[in-house]
């Protein structure tokens, strides 16, 4: 570290020790006020700063122009032609650069862009050895405009969760603040919501005291230092906009040895019983390597479906989601859960065997291993007992389980109930 | 997400922690060096996590701060304010190597008292969401560290200093304040400074505890 640096920011130490001496006498009284008025002046002089920028910290609207002056402190013996100018770490042309006196050099800046950083852009005055003086933040953005896309719903009908959009891009660059505010449309006070933490993006959670079948009246505020803006308001009643969570235990499996078949099987959420509500499915499902989505978009109210018509020998994903209809007893729909977590499954081959090729054979073999593992996390309880045997006792089970299989091929989607394992 | 890594170091981070505490909480009078010694290993192993975790901090850190702050060389002047009042981490190689124990851990204890407000000070000032919950629990990281130097303490039979709950040193302004009135660069380059002095700190406190832990051993 340079010594002459810490001088120059403990030069004050000295000063302040001269007080501290001989309180308990009444001269030194005296002594002390008399230092005190002494020291005040250097208080709010510039002998403890190396330099002084002004404006310091300015917050300017986008395309403005600023000029900005750093004042070198005397004591350094710098003459202002030997200082430079840095904006975000890039050293600012001498054409830009104005020498006001013999310790003030001024900068000009033209069309200022939005903040590189929320945190401000950093304008560093140094010396000519590149040693840093003094510095000012930026902060260059545009006031608010109207906050758009405002949507809510709700997991439960006791909570709520809203997301909004900024209205204009000029006020990302600044720090800009948004306030959630809600009512009750015929009565009630305005209400901040206070939990923004929780989504991606620019959203707010209420956790509690919602009211249902009336209406609530939401908006948004945004406020940063140039200006404000208010969002259109929304009305809804928290049974208009409730979700669920998607189905749990979604299960794909193979109908015996049928190449073409899948079943799916999944939970019923446990909302359904909490909040009187009727919940339909939709399943989507897609080949492994594809982008594609097959929807099956009416799967009624059941908990299981066959899917037909696949390729054999492929590996398929699947999703179901749910959405709550007939809540308390109205005829509103909902709106769609998040889809499940992709559940894999693959449909066994059509060729038996023995008859197939050694590198088909080991995909094969891949893939019915992939299923025994799958059917040893729902029968086995701990990895303790994983053997040879266990996979035998398999093998069995799934000839046994061919061979009650109905023969034939299904064509169509076909929904029955099965019971579950 | 952002979020996984967290709470994997989050769950790394509480079973140090309870590792740590479970073996510096032992007050028995006839513990044996041999558990002392375990508990300065886990008090190490503690130092050099934090320290693997502020690495990432600290960049992310510096590129919220924007350029010259995230340049590789830059180094501005360290600024002499309440929140950098501790004693240098950096100290002549004969006066470190012949600290006393009682010693070398209080110089320990009151860095890291000085950092942790720092460091608070910083997330409370961070305007960027992700990076304030990521020094914040960076802090309880820092705080499970004070504490383990504490429970050393006890534990070797040294009594931790007169300010063991130091108040936090921005309450009490002097009534000549020298130091120059803060704005958002100095802030800036306050907090640059903090970082940099807790690296230098996690790093030296490392050492500190290899030596405690030979010569205990000795």
């Amino acid at each position: 570290m340079n010594s002459s640096h810490l001088y120059a920011y403990s030069d004050h130490r000295e000063e302040n020790s001269a007080w501290i001496w001989n309180e308990g006498e009444s001269s030194s009284r005296l002594f002390f006020i008399f230092s005190l008025i002494l020291l005040i002046p250097q208080v709010f002089s510039s002998s403890t700063h190396l330099a002084v920028i002004s404006p310091q910290d300015p917050t300017l609207p986008i395309g403005s122009n600023l000029t900005a002056s750093c004042t070198v402190s005397a004591h350094l013996g710098l003459s202002a032609s030997s200082l430079y100018w840095t904006l975000n770490g890039r050293r600012l042309p001498s054409t830009m650069y104005t020498i006001l006196g013999p310790t003030t050099l001024t900068l000009s800046l033209h069309g200022l862009n939005g903040s590189r950083q929320r945190s401000g852009d950093n304008l560093v005055c140094h010396r000519g050895n590149g040693g840093v003086l003094a510095g000012s933040c930026l902060y260059v953005g545009m006031p608010p405009e109207k906050p758009v896309n405002l949507s809510c719903w709700s997991r439960n009908t006791k909570d709520l969760r809203c997301s909004w959009s900024p209205g204009g891009q000029g006020e990302t660059f600044i720090n800009t603040r948004y306030a959630l505010k809600y009512k009750l449309r015929w009565y009630g006070r305005e209400k901040v919501c206070e939990d923004y933490s929780a989504g991606p993006g620019y959203s707010c959670y209420i956790p509690r005291d919602l009211a249902i079948f009336t209406p609530y009246e939401i908006w948004v505020e945004a406020t940063n230092q140039l200006g404000s803006a208010i969002s259109d308001v929304i009305t809804l009643d928290i049974l208009d906009v409730v979700t669920t969570d998607p189905p749990p235990n979604v299960q794909v499996s193979r109908v015996g040895d049928l190449d073409d078949l899948l079943t799916v099987r999944w939970g019923s959420p446990p909302a359904l019983k909490d909040y009187l509500f009727r919940a339909k499915y939709q399943i989507r499902y897609r080949l492994e390597g594809s982008r594609d989505w097959t929807v099956v978009a009416d799967v009624g109210n059941q908990t299981s479906c066959q899917l037909a018509g696949l390729r054999p020998g492929t590996v398929y994903f699947v999703q179901v989601r749910c959405n709550p209809v007939g809540i308390y007893g109205t005829k509103k729909p909902g709106i769609w859960s998040e889809w499940s977590h992709p559940t894999a499954a693959s449909t066994p081959n059509s060729e038996h065997l023995c008859d197939s090729k050694p590198g088909e054979q080991n995909s094969t073999l891949r893939k019915e291993l992939k299923q025994f593992f799958g059917w040893m996390r729902k029968h086995a309880y701990g990895c303790a007992d994983v053997s040879i045997k266990l996979y035998d006792q398999w093998r069995v089970w799934l000839q046994k389980a061919h061979k009650k299989a109905q023969p034939g091929r299904y064509y169509g989607a076909v929904n029955h109930s099965t019971q579950q394992t | 997400m952002a979020k996984l890594p967290q709470d994997i170091h989050q769950a790394q981070l509480t079973l140090l922690l309870a590792a740590v505490m479970g073996c510096s909480q032992v007050l028995d009078q006839s513990v044996s060096l041999a558990s002392e010694r375990t508990s300065i290993e886990r008090t190490y192993e503690l130092t050099k996590y934090l320290d693997h975790q502020l690495k990432e901090i600290r960049d992310t850190y510096l590129s919220y701060l924007g350029p010259p702050f995230s340049d590789r060389d830059f180094s501005p002047p360290r600024p002499n304010s309440s929140s950098l009042s501790l004693p240098s981490a950096a100290t002549r190689v004969d006066l470190w190597r012949g600290l006393e124990n009682g010693v070398r851990l209080a110089q320990n204890q009151r860095a890291y008292t000085i950092l942790l407000c720092a460091v608070k000070e910083l997330a409370s000032s961070t305007l960027c969401p992700y990076l304030q919950s990521s020094l914040l629990h960076f802090c309880s990281g820092l705080s499970g560290l004070l504490g383990a130097i504490s429970g050393l303490m006890n534990t070797l039979g040294y009594t931790p200093p007169s300010h063991g709950n130091i108040p936090p040193l921005q309450g009490t302004t002097p009534i000549i304040s020298a130091a120059p009135a803060p704005n958002d660069f100095s802030r800036k380059v306050e907090g640059f400074w903090v970082l940099r002095e807790l690296q230098s700190w996690l790093q030296r406190s490392a050492k500190d505890f290899n030596r405690l832990k030979k010569r205990l051993r000795a």
